[in-house]
């Protein structure tokens, strides 16, 4: 027997394969395919303290091994997430590991929805910051891409928060080693890693870009070896446990980022091509952990051969 | 036959094609309005699903659809031969409910807009009325299956090469006109300038209950990724919200169609 668990720190999951934030909806959109409960957890879209519209139209567009999304966190807000049927309700009745991503356009925003799980937060596992999103005016990135308001930002919440804080961080930066030491110092329990890589692309019969953002978030297999190097400089900058996460497809995949120092991982726009993507990945791991003899997935743990 | 095989894929008329797959499962469950999403196998650094309306069902498991080579994926898709086996997720998406017995339906349809509502003109019980527009008559497609099913067909064309020269639009008065006292039923599919116009139409006759196919990018297909979305009405500051056309729709009542600035 496989022994899968694996020991965040504050928190326990059944195995390492999570949901990325915004490729699962809430959860309740995949009720149908399979038991929530077989995931590590489910991450669910951004939750910030207003119903948001999100960009306008089109919003993604498909690249070469990947896509462009430039959604732009349309969400329900935080009271309609805590008493909507279809949100966090439903996600009781699961038993799933949830854990809430959280974004806002302010810190006041950000500890405001912060306080405001903390308060409800019966079957909340944990929170993840989202100091990362590429596609929204104010906020977001703009958080993660300034050492100082990073680590402002995650204090802020630390302060309002009991719960395990997950930071999310931003690819798009020169040192993300730099940021993670950062949202540690300033007491997330933990990072996940990466967000989106800002990109664009161009019809060139229309000249117009292909999304009304003009730039999105690269996502998908295209930016799996980008994600792999971060997450392998991040685990050589800190102590906490760290949710890789960028393209992974494939059980092997997710072996990659576990190898390079992650303990758990997340599964994002592999879920757009088959909704079965994470139940695979944790048979991935398990196929592979057994063909190399292993008894537990912490084995493999920052495992890397140099 | 294997789940998810394709049994033919066919030219139907100039650049239509017609592909049948055997998905027994899907068949049994497709209501009028829906749509399976496909994984095109043979797309290479492509990887997203593809969304097809699907245009009909049969009882021993096959399900129709008809598609317009228009970019990557409609190519590939068409040099597909019988025997590939593909992974469809269906069927997804909230339909179009049946006329009932007493009503009189309409539909209108742009384009290759009649291969997602014919199996509400096979299915119903009520006959009525499909009008349909395209852009030249090598677009009219279906207009025969419609006939069979029991509908009087009219047609427009822009470049009035068969039917009415101008919208599809322009023919319903006349069909109003001719079934006054009738308790008439509106359905929709076509492209979305046209259901805007048609929203507003219907939305200024009272036809409220009419139910109109938006759609738009999509991506997950089930409601996740919130890429797909429409303006509908809504009781906020705005006067409307982003509705995901995969799993809200991508059938709407008229009356809640947005029709300003999309």
């Amino acid at each position: 027997m496989i022994d899968l668990s694996v020991d965040l720190g504050k928190f326990k999951i059944a195995n390492p394969v999570m949901t990325a934030s915004g490729t699962f909806g809430y959860g309740f959109e995949y009720k149908d395919y399979y038991d929530l409960k077989e995931l590590g957890a489910v991450v669910v879209k951004g939750i910030a303290t207003k119903p948001s519209h999100g960009n306008p139209t089109p919003r993604v567009a498909e690249v070469s091994s990947g896509m462009l999304n430039a959604i732009g966190l349309q969400g329900p807000g935080v009271d309609k997430f805590l008493n909507g049927a279809e949100y966090m309700p439903f996600l009781r009745t699961s038993a799933a590991t949830v854990v809430v991503n959280i974004w806002g356009k302010s810190i006041e925003e950000y500890c405001d929805v912060a306080a405001r799980l903390d308060a409800e937060s019966e079957g909340i596992a944990a929170l993840e910051i989202n100091i990362s999103c590429p596609n929204i005016k104010e906020g977001g990135v703009a958080f993660g891409t300034d050492l100082k308001l990073a680590h402002k930002v995650v204090s802020e919440i630390r302060k309002v928060t009991s719960l395990p804080l997950i930071t999310k961080l931003s690819p798009n930066v020169t040192c993300i080693a730099d940021f993670a030491r950062a949202v540690v110092d300033a007491g997330s329990d933990m990072v996940s890693l990466i967000n989106t890589l800002t990109g664009m692309a161009i019809n060139v019969e229309t000249r117009r870009p292909y999304i009304a953002n003009m730039t999105g978030g690269l996502s998908g297999p295209a930016i799996k070896p980008v994600a792999v190097r971060m997450v392998y400089e991040v685990a050589q900058a800190v102590d906490v446990p760290i949710i890789g996460m960028g393209g992974i497809m494939t059980g092997d995949d997710a072996v990659e980022f576990l190898l390079a120092g992650a303990s758990a991982i997340a599964v994002g726009t592999a879920i757009f091509v088959d909704p079965y993507a994470p139940i695979k990945v944790i048979k991935g791991i398990e196929d592979y952990l057994k063909r190399q003899g292993c008894k537990s997935v912490k084995e493999i743990v920052g495992a890397m051969v140099k | 036959m294997k789940i998810g095989e394709i049994v033919s894929n066919r030219i139907l008329q100039d650049d239509y094609y017609e592909i049948k797959f055997y998905v027994p499962e899907i068949c049994k469950k497709t209501q009028p309005g829906q749509f399976v999403h496909v994984k095109i196998t043979n797309l290479q650094d492509r990887i997203l699903r593809r969304p097809f309306s699907i245009s009909n069902v049969s009882e021993d498991g096959l399900l129709t659809v008809i598609y317009k080579v228009v970019g990557q994926g409609t190519e590939a898709l068409s040099k597909l031969p019988a025997g590939t086996v593909c992974d469809l997720m269906g069927s997804l998406g909230t339909p179009y409910s049946m006329p009932k017995a007493d009503e009189f339906p309409i539909i209108v349809a742009g384009g290759y807009g009649s291969a997602a509502t014919y199996l509400i003109a096979k299915n119903s019980q009520a006959k009525g009325i499909l009008l349909l527009g395209a852009r030249s008559k090598t677009d009219l497609i279906l207009t025969d299956k419609f006939a069979e099913a029991g509908f009087d067909v009219r047609t427009s064309t822009n470049d009035g090469s068969q039917g009415h020269k101008g919208f599809v639009t322009e023919l319903i008065a006349k069909a109003l006109e001719e079934n006054k006292g009738k308790k008439i039923r509106f359905y929709a599919c076509g492209p979305t300038p046209m259901l805007l116009a048609l929203a507003k139409i219907l939305q200024e006759l009272g036809y409220d209950d009419g139910e109109l196919s938006l759609d738009h990018l999509m991506c997950c297909g089930v409601g996740a990724c919130f890429a797909c979305v429409v303006k509908v009405k809504a009781d906020n500051e705005d006067g409307w919200r982003y509705a995901r056309t995969c799993k809200e729709g991508p059938v709407f009542k008229a009356i809640d169609v947005y029709t300003g600035e999309q």
